[in-house]
């Protein structure tokens, strides 16, 4: 009996591993084109430690695919389950490490109406330089007004464990209100310190100080509102925020579809040791937003608008919306003081017509990374946004060629570094409506083509309906629970 | 003596006759034969209950998410009850042909009649007793009423249904087992709770109520109350105790509605569940199958939701959707008193059959009656219709933000899933398109779905405003003031559409300027029936100084004078402004000018 149920039990993992590991064709029609794989990771470069960079072919063109990859020491592994290839995370990391600092080559083979269709095969290039091993984001529906479920997660890169770090159903008392939750960040890539924000039912920012989490009410008599887009402080217990009145409305043609503006937006800074609040700039006439530090602490790079001409500033903001404009600007910061220094203008958008916002400084100081649109902050809706990224300090610096990481006509927004300052991170809608991770080697101010985060299906980034939101490099793990946060909002 | 003689007859005569009547209903023969005249009489109901509530039917399918893909099933694995959900949402897309679902769902039924013998022990008579579940379960399927637009449970429809089934199973094999083993069944059920939910509580329940009281059902009741907690703790943390709680027993809410009447078939099926182990045994007799199919039907028929709009608005959205607008007409034609939905899809199907301006008021009117909705909830023409009125008004990105608003609150139904494929076909986001397609054609009825090619006539609407930036727009009436502002179009339909909702809105103003653009655009054209009715109304009585000329025909002239004729008799005769209204609707119910004058206004 036991023999038979071990025989059972080798041909059944026998049949799986032939599921996955079929034969490559013996015969084909040759393409002589590269094969139109969903993600698109032809020719890209990866870390050298991300998860399988799992494809397929198109479902409705093809009824099976085939890979084979062939690593730098000859060595080939072939895959294909239906149209997808799924590659086993122990096989794939040991070809990564194999093909460190050099190339795997994959070819594809497709079958479409019975006969076998192969296509060139590319390569994907394996950087030597790891990638930050988490992600952070909130997982969100593209939405306009309503909302209902919603989670902060953070994914393993390494691997494609998703975990829960907070969700807006667990604490919210007050059903009509309901709850958001928003601004994840961490300090210096690490989660020690860290906040997250909570609006409307038990609204409060949740802050997590050494580990230790406290709920923080941001508003004070001297704000517009509470803490909005957070900055922490590289070294310090400090964080920049903007405070804002944000309001959104609606295309009724434009592909755009949402506006997202501020009618009042400052810049604050909140001392966690003091729990007090200084303003940094409130401007009335002007928006301030979008804080972020330079790696050494040394300066706050924030967006500022530019003024409007005389004749709009008393009209409806929903009338000359177009009008308005961000540059990129700095101060310095004496951290012993708190003492901010005069304002600089770092980058001109306005002048070429262009609205800049988002900056972010590569943890070597040199790059400025930034989002750029013809108007406004909200460049996730914008179609023509796209990603900026100049050298810091040169007066004349050509902006560095960001092609790899950039689509064409679809919004590319929410820029990051990873804490090595080789990857860049955004958040793009090529695919569509739902925002997707990108990511792009950068490497002597050169920035490779990006791959979309890879998913253990690869139709997993069709089938989920919720968007991408806020991606933040993490280079350990939030060991807070779902249900330890929960303990700092009052009983339902 | 004589008297006490006539007393001991009349006791004999009682005697006699309860003995007959008690040998009658415990005759084994008659027994049965009650019992399957109650099955087949129960069973005709439920099939009439099923045809009359099947166009509810095939909206259960319109409006219930059930997505393909890993995300969907863990997102309902991730709670308890979640993989019923789950199976109970797959089985939904059935009634996208609503007979194939519901004998899918009349078959659990039977199964659990079956079943339910075998796990309660009944004979005799007592198997009626299962009607009662049943009819729980056939409440709960037809008493949703207008929470179909609004509720939130995944696999409403057959998760109840499955999941009992799989209790009475589970119930069946622990009765085969001796009671010294109950304990592990106890066991069983609380380690199953987050498959079957608060089935699993009334399983342990069920065994509990079976067997006599002694330590072993005392264990039962401690397993039952801790069950939720060590679930909670053990894998639901990320849930608040009150999510993870009877897990699965439906609740009807949302952020500003609650309906608690919903929630009562399920009581009612667990406290029927506990009563029948207990009184079984007393019920074995003829008179119990009758009782049983009453007190089932009665039920269901007190519960159950009727109204003849709530079933022609599903009718008219299912038809619009298929563009099928003659079907839309001749239902709009048929209703009395018809809704605000039902009123903005006539005039959409009307437009696309070019009639709009010369039927539009002939079939019964414009006026608006409200939704007969017995609950609190809030459910209006932005749930109903609204998406696919704006779709075919050309106002795609309004369709495409209600379509998202609707679907991110109650799930991506087939319903939202193709407006949205649609609506981006409209506006060329072919990417956009693929994915909601691919979701579509994983439906077991959706899998060559596409959606039809977008008409000339909503082109043309789409190109007929500027783009500008709104607020959150989503009634009836931001589309009669929107489009009745599209008198700046030089395109005809535009311009027909910008005369009929100034009309609509009893707006001069834009009327005359609507009308100088349609007669601009229409020349050597027929002047439509209800575009007369309103050019001589605004002529007549509009303090407008610019006015034009247009011939207008001799009987419609006329007409309008003998309408106010009429309505000045019965003015100066003192009627109530009831019977002035009923008496002019019967001359000129039909006519622009009693719209104007009487009619429920759409704005």
């Amino acid at each position: 009996m036991k023999k038979y149920f071990l025989l059972c039990a080798m041909a059944l993992m026998l049949m799986a591993s032939c599921g996955n590991r079929p034969e490559v064709p013996s015969s084909s029609i040759a393409m002589q084109t590269l094969p139109a794989i969903f993600p698109d990771y032809c020719n890209v470069t990866v870390p050298c430690n991300i998860a399988p960079l799992n494809f397929m072919l198109p479902a409705a063109e093809f009824e099976a695919c085939v890979a084979r990859i062939t690593m730098p020491d000859g060595k080939q592994q072939t895959y294909g389950n239906g149209v997808k290839v799924q590659i086993p995370e122990k096989e794939w990391h040991a070809m990564l490490n194999a093909a460190k600092g050099q190339s795997l080559q994959v070819e594809v083979w497709g079958q479409k109406q019975g006969q076998w269709h192969s296509f060139d095969s590319f390569a994907i290039h394996v950087a030597p330089e790891p990638i930050d091993e988490y992600l952070s984001y909130r997982l969100i529906e593209p939405t306009y007004v309503a909302w209902s479920y919603m989670e902060i997660a953070q994914r393993n890169l390494t691997s494609f464990e998703e975990t829960q770090i907070f969700n807006n159903e667990v604490t919210s008392i007050d059903r009509e209100k309901g709850q958001c939750i928003n601004c994840h960040s961490c300090q210096n890539y690490k989660t020690d310190n860290m906040l997250f924000h909570v609006r409307l039912s038990n609204g409060c920012t949740v802050l997590v100080n050494d580990g230790k989490i406290s709920s923080v009410n941001l508003k004070r008599d001297n704000t517009i509102s509470a803490g909005v887009y957070p900055s922490w402080h590289p070294t310090e217990k400090l964080i920049a925020f903007s405070t804002n009145k944000t309001r959104q409305a609606f295309h009724t043609q434009h592909l755009n579809k949402i506006e997202v503006y501020d009618e009042a937006s400052d810049l604050i800074l909140y001392d966690v040791a003091t729990d007090s609040v200084s303003i940094v700039c409130n401007d009335p006439d002007l928006l301030e937003v979008y804080p972020t530090w330079s790696p050494d602490g040394q300066y706050l790079y924030y967006c500022k608008s530019v003024p409007l001409p005389e004749e709009m500033r008393d009209k409806d903001i929903r009338t000359f919306y177009p009008k308005i404009q961000y540059n990129l600007y700095r101060r310095s910061f004496d951290v012993a003081s708190h003492q901010f220094g005069e304002e600089e203008l770092v980058y001109d958008a306005a002048s070429n017509d262009k609205s800049a916002t988002l900056p972010r400084i590569s943890p070597d100081g040199k790059y400025l990374l930034f989002a750029e649109g013809q108007y406004g902050c909200f460049h996730t809706r914008h179609h023509d946004a796209d990603i900026v990224c100049v050298p810091l300090g040169e007066e004349t610096a050509e902006r560095v060629d960001m092609t790899g990481l950039n689509s064409d006509g679809f919004a590319d927004s929410y820029p990051s570094w990873s804490s090595n300052g080789h990857w860049i991170m955004c958040g793009s809608r090529r695919i569509d409506e739902y925002s997707r991770v990108f990511i792009s080697y950068f490497h002597n101010g050169k920035v490779e083509k990006a791959f979309m985060l890879p998913q253990e299906d690869p139709e997993q980034n069709l089938f989920l309906l919720k968007c991408y939101n806020r991606p933040e490099f993490m280079v350990e793990p939030v060991t807070i629970s779902v249900d330890e946060f929960q303990r700092v909002f009052p009983k339902k | 003596m004589k008297r006490c003689y006539l007393c001991e007859s009349q006791k004999n005569i009682y005697l006699n006759l309860s003995s007959i009547l008690t040998m009658l209903l415990s005759n084994s023969k008659i027994t049965k034969a009650a019992l399957y005249a109650s099955l087949l009489a129960f069973i005709g109901f439920v099939v009439y209950i099923l045809c009359k509530n099947e166009e509810v039917l095939y909206a259960a399918h319109d409006r219930s998410e059930f997505l393909y893909g890993a995300p969907f099933f863990q997102h309902l694995m991730q709670k308890p009850f979640g993989l019923m959900q789950y199976v109970g949402a797959w089985l939904t897309q059935l009634f996208y042909n609503p007979w194939v679902g519901a004998g899918v769902l009349a078959g659990i039924w039977l199964l659990i009649v079956g079943v339910g013998k075998q796990a309660f022990r009944l004979q005799g008579g007592a198997i009626a007793l299962m009607l009662l579940p049943v009819a729980c379960l056939l409440t709960s399927v037809v008493d949703l009423g207008y929470w179909i637009y609004l509720s939130t449970i995944r696999g409403y429809w057959f998760s109840q249904s499955v999941a009992y089934l799989i209790m009475l199973l589970l119930l069946w094999a622990a009765q085969a087992t001796p009671r010294r083993w109950h304990w592990a069944w106890y066991l069983v059920g609380a380690s199953l709770y987050p498959i079957l939910g608060w089935f699993a509580l009334l399983f342990i329940l069920c065994l509990v109520v079976s067997g006599k009281l002694s330590w072993r059902e005392l264990l039962g009741v401690v397993i039952m109350l801790c069950t939720t907690s060590i679930w909670h703790g053990l894998l639901y943390s990320n849930f608040s105790l009150s999510q993870v709680s009877w897990a699965g027993l439906p609740r009807f809410v949302t952020p500003s509605d609650c309906t608690e009447s919903l929630t009562t078939p399920f009581w009612v099926l667990g406290a029927v569940s506990l009563l029948i182990p207990l009184c079984c045994r007393y019920l074995n007799n003829a008179i119990a199958p009758v009782l049983s199919a009453a007190a089932g039907m009665v039920f269901t028929l007190s519960f159950m939701f009727e109204d003849k709009n709530y079933i022609n608005e599903m009718r008219m959205v299912r038809s619009a959707v298929d563009d099928n607008w003659q079907e839309v007409i001749d239902i709009a034609s048929a209703a009395d008193k018809p809704t605000i939905s039902m009123i903005m899809l006539k005039n959409v199907a009307l437009m696309h059959e070019g009639k709009l301006l010369d039927e539009s008021f002939k079939m019964n009117g414009n006026s608006s009656f409200p939704l007969n909705n017995p609950d609190s909830i809030q459910v209006s023409f932005l749930e109903i219709a609204s998406p696919l009125v704006y779709y075919n008004y050309g106002m795609v990105n309004e369709a495409i933000r209600l379509s998202y608003e609707c679907a991110v609150q109650t799930g991506f139904s087939p319903f939202y899933l193709k407006m949205l494929a649609r609506c981006v076909s409209a506006t060329g986001e072919e990417k956009h398109q693929d994915r909601f397609l691919a979701l579509l054609h994983h439906h077991p009825y959706y899998k060559d779905w596409h959606p039809a090619p977008v008409s000339d006539l909503i082109k043309e609407q789409k190109q007929s405003y500027e783009d500008e930036i709104t607020g959150v727009e989503n009634t009836y009436s931001y589309i009669v003031t929107s489009v009745s502002s599209w008198y700046e179009s030089d395109n005809k339909l535009a311009s027909e559409q910008a005369l009929f909702y100034s009309m609509l809105r009893c707006d001069s103003r834009r009327f005359w300027r609507s009308m100088r653009k349609y007669v601009k655009l229409h020349q050597n054209e027929a002047f439509p029936l209800h575009a007369q009715e309103a050019y001589i109304m605004f002529m007549d009585k509009a303090p407008e100084e610019k006015r034009m000329m247009i011939p207008v025909e001799q009987g419609v002239y006329n007409r309008y004078k003998a309408f106010w004729e009429r309505f000045e008799e019965m003015a100066q005769s003192r009627y109530s402004k009831e019977k002035i209204e009923e008496e002019m609707h019967k001359g000129w119910g039909d006519t622009y000018w009693y719209y104007n004058l009487f009619g429920r206004k759409v704005l």
